[in-house]
């Protein structure tokens, strides 16, 4: 369904600027997993905090205010340097199961992460958690989980 | 510097001829699912390591003070090290010749070892007058210092352990 979009995509000038030089590709490849890392840490902060592990004795919602721009930040890098990777690629990512894989869950975990991650880290409660959100955060590891990891054999089988 | 790999050589050639390494090379599934469990630990440790370097820098986190930051990531980070030690010894057994001539595979070790440098002089130097400045608005210079090389280190860490497939410099 979206194959001429993929097409056209590929077919821009600099997409072939990107295929055709040695380095540029590898390199996006590489600031892209420095940017999940990023995006990683500034989650799982927040997620360590509501399965009641890590920083509890701050408030939920301070924690969670303070890792939001780097969640943000990072997610901005990510696309920066996912679409080029696209736009060079776009055949190959378009007939890789694992890419599709990795939409579907990039677009669960986008929308958990800005509706009942983000609803459920408002309160300014200390200490322990709640069941409920132990459980929006084993949700929200598993869903990146899955992002990175289909998208990392997006690269290795295909 | 060939010299001083020179002894190394032996026992990466010794390696590459184990059974268990030459099993691991030649499997179809073993090794890509190993390098994703390093991928994904890797994101752990270093995720976090950056979480608390820019909390040292003075750009993330700062409404929480940095010991109680420390205290609670570094249990994760430990367990999240140990995986990614453990994940990435077995790529290296798995293939050590591949990565005896990779010079992508040299930087990170190399970065990783000033990593470790660095944390241990931030440790033994602003660390102690950390009473001072732990909920500070804003962190001592050499606080941001040290966060400031971790962050590029261990984005060197990463950046070249992604490029060790791509090796451009291989004779």
């Amino acid at each position: 369904m979206l194959e001429p979009l993929f097409r056209w995509l590929g077919g821009l000038p600099a997409s072939k600027a990107i295929s055709e030089s040695l380095w540029i590709f590898p390199m996006i490849q590489a600031f892209h997993l420095v940017f999940l890392t990023i995006l990683i840490g500034a989650l799982l902060i927040v997620d360590l905090r509501l399965l009641g592990r890590g920083m509890i004795r701050q408030p939920l919602n301070q924690v969670a205010r303070d890792a939001m721009p780097w969640v943000i930040f990072s997610l901005l890098g990510m696309i920066l340097t996912g679409v080029p990777q696209l736009m060079s690629n776009w055949s190959r990512e378009y007939q890789s199961e694992f890419f599709w894989q990795k939409m579907y869950f990039l677009a669960a975990a986008l929308i958990f992460t800005f509706t009942v991650r983000l609803a459920v880290t408002r309160g300014s409660e200390t200490g322990g958690t709640t069941m409920g959100q132990k459980v929006v955060a084993i949700v929200s590891i598993f869903l990146w989980f899955n992002v990175a990891v289909a998208g990392r054999l997006i690269g290795l089988f295909t | 510097m060939a010299e001083f790999f020179q002894p190394l050589r032996g026992l990466f050639e010794y390696v590459n001829e184990l059974p268990t390494s030459i099993a691991i090379r030649e499997s179809q599934y073993f090794s890509p699912y190993l390098t994703v469990s390093h991928v994904v630990v890797m994101a752990l440790v270093a995720g976090l390591v950056l979480m608390m370097d820019l909390r040292l820098m003075g750009l993330a986190n700062m409404r929480t003070p940095f010991t109680e930051l420390q205290r609670r990531l570094f249990p994760w980070q430990m367990f999240g090290m140990t995986l990614a030690g453990i994940t990435g010894l077995t790529l290296t057994f798995s293939d050590p010749m591949r990565f005896y001539a990779n010079i992508f595979f040299w930087m990170k070790m190399l970065m990783l070892l000033l990593a470790a440098l660095n944390a241990m002089a931030f440790h033994y130097t602003t660390y102690y007058s950390v009473g001072t400045w732990d909920a500070a608005p804003a962190p001592p210079i050499g606080a941001k210092l040290s966060g400031g090389i971790s962050v590029v280190l261990w984005s060197m860490i990463i950046l070249a352990g992604r490029l060790i497939p791509y090796n451009w410099f291989a004779n």
